[in-house]
């Protein structure tokens, strides 16, 4: 378990003790990590990753080099494989 | 005979995610685009055994796999030693992989036995039900479903994930800046 460290760790070191925001009751946000268990919020946080990940790659489409192989391997009759 | 037009469009349509597939499985874009051109070679050259109206996607995952695991058991060491090279390059220059932040998450990929990744994966990000997956991977559903519930423990234990708001670019700065990154 955490147990409140800060937020941002590029903040100079006069500035570490200082939290960065506060919640509703005036607490620093730093204090509420510590509560939350590994259950179906980090599974989430997980799958949302990997996909953002895996989409990244999707996204950049079909490179010219495998679009090229792919039309240069359709036209090509049975008999040559 | 040339390839039908249609069955071409449906390998085209699915090359980005088999790259994506395939990047996943190795960890970098060199040897993940090789494995995407033979797969295609292998499909293209045998496309008699693809039957029409069957899923496209799952039957060009299956040859990626499995050309990947034949490779795999024959180059188990090299693979091995440029997994550990991109772990390496990641922690010590994350800003040369050009994606930072995913750098700590696909270094705690790598981390995973390759059956979990690729099962992750493929019900994860790739879209298949478990039982395309079980197809891709040639083993039962329940097998399936186990290791994606193992690689999803074991990647939450890998990024010391304790909290939600403790995932993301800062946890990622922090646990480069601090070397192990674990505590």
């Amino acid at each position: 378990m955490k147990t409140g460290k800060p937020v941002n760790v590029e903040t100079p070191a006069s500035d570490a003790d200082k939290p960065e925001a506060w919640d509703a009751m005036g607490r620093p946000v730093t204090q509420r990590k510590s509560e939350v268990r590994l259950g179906r919020e980090v599974q989430a946080r997980i799958g949302q990753q990997l996909r953002a990940m895996y989409d990244e790659v999707v996204k950049e489409g079909v490179p010219q080099h495998i679009s090229d192989l792919v039309r240069r391997l359709s036209e090509q009759d049975d008999g040559a494989a | 005979m040339k390839l039908d037009p249609a069955i071409r469009d449906q390998v085209l349509a699915t090359v980005p995610s088999l790259r994506a597939f395939a990047i996943s499985l190795c960890g970098h874009i060199d040897r993940a685009d090789d494995l995407v051109q033979e797969t295609l070679l292998r499909a293209l050259t045998h496309i008699d055994s693809f039957e029409p109206g069957t899923n496209m996607p799952a039957w060009l995952f299956t040859i990626l796999r499995n050309l990947f695991r034949s490779e795999y058991r024959k180059r188990r060491r090299e693979v091995e030693d440029a997994e550990g090279r991109y772990a390496e390059t990641l922690k010590s220059h994350p800003e040369q992989t050009g994606r930072v932040e995913f750098s700590e998450f696909r270094a705690a990929l790598a981390k995973l036995p390759s059956d979990q990744r690729e099962a992750l994966i493929l019900v994860g990000a790739s879209g298949f039900s478990y039982e395309e997956a079980a197809a891709i991977c040639g083993c039962a559903v329940g097998t399936i479903k186990s290791r994606v519930n193992r690689a999803r423990t074991r990647l939450a234990d890998l990024l010391s994930i304790d909290s939600v708001d403790d995932f993301g670019p800062d946890r990622a700065t922090r646990a480069v800046l601090a070397g192990s990154g674990r505590n």
